[in-house]
This record gives C-alpha cells, structure tokens and sequence, in this order.
C-alpha cells in the first residue's frame, strides 16, 4: 500500500488530526484517505485522486485520445477561465445531408482575452523558432499579460507588442537576443520592435541592463562553427577593445563581431567578413570598420594564452 | 496689426544686416538678471555682436512672449561692459531648478561657459483665412504642392532660410530659422508673400513651437556610466541609436548626449529652458568624463 505525503512546508490543509494537530497528514491515494501518521486515524476520506484515469502508452497508435481531461489550465494568465465548448463531431451521425457539421457555432470563449490567447500563440511560435527556453517563454508572457492589462499600448499591434516582449524577457533572464534576431522571427520590422520596446518599458517602469559584448559571443561562435577555443579568445579580445577604449560608440553587436572575425582569422579556422556579418546581423563593412579600430593594438588584445595559427603580424589589414 | 507698422518692420529688418538675430548678447543679459557671474569664453563660438546695438522699439505686439517681457525690463548691457567685468563669481548664483526629486541633483559649481546654439526653430501660425492651395502653388515662387503626398504647400524663402507648410485652413507652420526673431519674420514674410496673392491673410497665435540647440562640452563622455546611475531618465540602446537619450523633467526637454560629447537639446519653447537644461546637465556629464 504506497503512499504519499504532501505539502510538508506549504500551509496545511483544513483538516487536521483531532489529537495532532501539527502533524502532517498523509495522503493514501489509492483508498483516498488522509491518515495521520502519529496515531493512524483517518481523517479526511473520499479525498478525489487526480490522477489520470487510464494508462496511456504513447508509442501506441490511439486514433483518440481516452483522456477526458482537458490541457493544463494557466490560470494565471488566462483569468480563470472555466467556460467549455462543445467540439466537432467525429462520427457519422454529426454531419446532415449537406455535409455541414450539425453543431456548428462555436461561440467565442473569452472575447476579451481571445487576443490574449492569438498572442500567446504567437509568443509561442516565435520562441519555438529560435529554441528559447520555457522559463523566457513564461516571462515573455507575463509581461504580455501586465502591458495588455495596463492598456497604455492599446493601439499598438498585438505581435509587435508581443516580440518586443519576448525581446525584454531575453534581456531580463540574461540571454539578449539582438533586435535583428527577433526580427527574423517576427512579421514586425525593427523600428516598430524598438518603439513598442521603450513604451513598455516606460510603462511597466522598469529597466533592462545594458548589453555586453560578451552575451553574444557562444551564440555567434556555436552558430560559425568555431572551436571553443577561438571563442573564448575573441570574447578575451572583445572585453580588452572595450576596457581600452579602442571602439568608442560603437555598437557592442559590431564589436563582438570585429573580435570574432580577429581571432578567427589568427587561427586555424578562418571565417569571413561575411559569414560573420550574416551570422550577426551586421554589415561587412560595419565589421570593417571596427576592425580597423581594433587592429592597431592587436598584440595586446589577444589572451596570453592564445596559439596563434597566424601570426598577429600577418592579420589581414583592411 | 496695422499695414504701415508690418511695412515698416519688414523694411528695418531687411534693409539692417542679415545676422541680426535675438540671440548671441542674450545670454549675458539673462545671466546679468540673475545676478550670476558672466559666462567665461564670451557668449559662444563665432558670436559677432555688432557693437553698441540699440534693441528696436518694444513693438505692441499681439502675443507677448517671455523673452520680450524680459527684454524690454533690461537695460541694454552694451558689449564693453560686459567684457570689462572680472572672473567668475559664484556667491550671488542662485540656483535656478527647485531640489525636487526629480530633478537630476546638480551641484553649485561654476558656470558651464559653454552656450548651447540655436539650430532650428518651428513655429506655427494662423493666417485668419481659408487659402486657395493650388492657385498659391501656380502663382508663387518656391512652392511646391502634392496633394496626392501631402495636403499642404511646401513654400521656402531664402532670406532667413527658412521652410513652411501652408495648409487650406489658413495655418501655417514654419521650420528652419536659427533663432525666434527670424522665426518670427519668416513668418510674416510667408504671410506677405499670401496676403499679395490676393487672400486676406493676417497674423495670428503666432507660437513657437520646439526649439532644438546643440552644444559641445569638449571631453569625451562615458554613456554606460551614465545610464546606470540616472536609470529613470536615461533611455541608451546602441543597437537602436547610438546617443544616450536623456529625458529632463525639470524643464521638460529631451537631450541626446554622444560620446563624443556632443549634446542636442530639443523639445523647449522658451530659449531660458534650453540653457538651463544644458546648466543641469553639464556637472552631471563632468561627472562621467573619461580619462
């Protein structure tokens, strides 16, 4: 007879033992009773097992789902929502002699949050595409919940609103992603992505921190293809240029990617401008630019552990 | 406003010298009220006051504005007394912004010496009547008119260089001038140039509506330093733009701050909120100089 206990440091249910009150009850799910340990009585009975109902295999090839629970509410997003609706049929006997569904009108389930709901998908999707993680995902979220119930970006678009929640949720965990990124991912162009960006932070009164040149760095590297290595040189590189003060009002997106296109080209793996450029999401010539700020001081840039395939005398000079 | 005064103001300010301006002395004379010290390094690079200027006859104008009030209240410093007074003195400074939370906290040092300048003034004006676009666009000189683009005429003027949107209602908006004087005279010389072509154009609610000046402070300044310590005010996104957007509430006005130590100053109506925006800025930026 197996059982479980449950909810040691959270608050206890309202029933206790008579003789025990402190102590903590233990939950029998299988006869669904609440025992106290102490002396062994039963003090809650016909407690309702929320387990599932059946076992379901997911190799099996099961044309319908038995589970008759619904997904896993979130109820703090959503407002609680309990309504039900009545779904499509499936047999025969659902359609008339037209071949239209008997039971068509699905009336709308929240039409207040119904767009809450497209953009949640929409924040979804997006994510998906680039495989964020769910914590950014639940962030991105939140915020969508807090900017759409404060209402001050009403006449905004849902989606740009939406990306440029996900881009301060990225910023927030730590993670940044670049304007360009969430672009790519998104129908809404930059400039409208920035503009939705400082009014929400305006009107959520926050703050986010300002980028790094080191936050993008094993991304940019991992998706080049370049050895760890390389990496950690061109993050050292990237850190010295702006310590020294070589790249004054350059962007750090421009910098990292000056520092990666150095170091990769001082050893065995060499990348372009370009390749750098397209990974990044900045102009070979913006790379070039920098790099001819950084270039002067290359000897002191490089970490002193670095094996150079080329030389530091033999980089390219653009 | 009667016929002969407009003919008359128009002939004093052409005919006279095309530098004549509200602007270089001004600060001395702001200052001077005050009872502040004079601002070292003279009023700005490339100031050429001609000397001894006799300010014109206080004009009764319709819409008096802040500036005129003071002017007419000063006594007209002339440019060898100014000149003649000593070094600085900060004892009768007083400061100008009440120490409200908001208000970026500065602390009472010498004057800046630096005087932000003037470079574009826009001004909106009501011409009183209801204009014919299109014949304006046929007769005049320098208009240009694309009611598929925009509803209004493009008129430019070169005297001072100036540009303005004429719409069909009978307003009219004037950008381009360097300083409120010439703002105001442009104006009135678009408004000439429509009362000619035979509309009953007259001159009302003239306003100034932004005024944006720019200034160096010489010395390079460190953005991100800035940013975090004045997080509230302070919007700085590289990726976005590369000017660290200072948003004053005190005078309400917005600065763009470079590192190259560049300043643009916008969003005033009045001269006196750009100069003492730039005074509550200036220690905070001596305090992220770098080295």
């Amino acid at each position: 007879m197996a059982s479980t206990s449950r909810g040691e440091g959270l608050s206890l249910p309202r029933v206790t033992c008579p003789n025990h009150p402190e102590a903590c009850l233990v939950e029998d799910y299988r006869a669904g009773d609440m025992i106290c340990p102490e002396c062994g009585l039963v003090v809650g009975d016909r407690v309702i097992d929320v387990g599932s109902e059946w076992r379901t295999f997911s190799n099996e090839k099961a044309l319908k789902d038995p589970s008759r629970v619904g997904d896993a509410q979130n109820p703090l997003l959503n407002g609680g929502d309990l309504t039900t609706m009545i779904s499509k049929g499936t047999g025969a006997a659902s359609f008339d002699e037209f071949g239209n569904s008997k039971y068509q009108n699905r009336r709308t389930m929240s039409s207040s949050d119904r767009a809450m709901l497209n953009a949640f998908k929409e924040i979804s999707t997006m994510a998906d595409r680039i495989n964020l993680p769910r914590n950014i995902v639940d962030r991105t979220n939140n915020l969508f919940k807090q900017v759409y119930e404060q209402k001050s970006l009403k006449g905004r678009a849902n989606d740009a609103i939406a990306s440029a929640c996900l881009y301060i949720a990225c910023r927030q965990e730590g993670v940044p992603r670049t304007f360009k990124e969430i672009c790519a991912v998104s129908r809404i162009s930059k400039k409208e992505i920035g503009r939705c960006f400082k009014l929400i932070l305006k009107a959520l009164e926050t703050s986010v921190d300002l980028i790094t040149t080191g936050d993008f760095m094993s991304r940019f590297c991992s998706n080049l293809g370049l050895p760890k290595q390389v990496q950690m040189a061109a993050t050292y590189i990237a850190r010295k240029a702006v310590e020294m003060d070589l790249v004054p009002g350059r962007s750090p997106i421009s910098v990292a990617a000056a520092a990666i296109y150095m170091a990769s080209q001082a050893s065995a793996e060499k990348k372009t401008q370009k390749e750098i450029g397209d990974i990044a999401g900045v102009a070979d010539v913006t790379i070039r630019q920098s790099y001819r700020l950084i270039y002067p001081r290359a000897a002191e840039l490089f970490p002193p552990d670095f094996k150079f395939d080329t030389p530091v005398e033999k980089l390219p000079q653009l | 406003m009667d016929e002969t005064a407009l003919e008359r103001y128009f002939d004093d300010s052409i005919a006279n010298d095309s530098g004549f301006s509200l602007g270089e002395g001004w600060m001395m004379r702001f200052l001077k009220a005050r009872g502040g010290a004079k601002a070292g390094g003279g009023g700005g690079p490339g100031s050429e006051l001609p000397p001894g200027r006799d300010w014109p006859r206080p004009r009764p104008r319709p819409s008096s504005t802040d500036h005129d009030d003071l002017t007419r209240a000063l006594p007209v410093a002339t440019e060898a007394e100014e000149e003649s007074q000593g070094a600085e003195s900060n004892t009768s400074f007083c400061p100008m912004t009440p120490m409200t939370p908001m208000t970026p906290m500065t602390p009472v040092t010498e004057r800046s010496g630096i005087t932000p300048q003037l470079q574009n003034i826009v001004s909106t004006v009501n011409l009183g009547c209801p204009l014919d676009l299109k014949f304006i666009a046929l007769q005049a000189r320098n208009a240009e008119y694309n009611p598929k683009r925009f509803a209004a005429v493009i008129m430019r003027i070169r005297e001072p260089r100036t540009t303005a949107l004429i719409f069909s209602s009978g307003k009219m908006v004037c950008t381009g001038a360097k300083s409120e004087e010439q703002s105001r005279l442009a104006a009135r010389k678009y408004a000439r140039v429509v009362q000619k072509l035979g509309f009953s154009a007259r001159f009302m609610d003239f306003k100034i509506q932004n005024m944006v000046a720019s200034c160096d402070v010489c010395f390079p300044i460190r953005l991100e330093g800035l940013v975090l310590t004045h997080q509230q005010f302070c919007s700085y996104e590289p990726e976005l733009f590369p000017g660290l957007i200072y948003r004053m509430v005190k005078p309400r006005i917005v600065l763009l701050i470079f590192v190259s130590g560049k300043v643009v100053l916008t969003g005033a109506k009045e001269r006196a909120e750009i100069y003492e925006a730039f005074e509550n800025i200036y220690p905070i930026l001596r305090g992220f100089r770098k080295h």
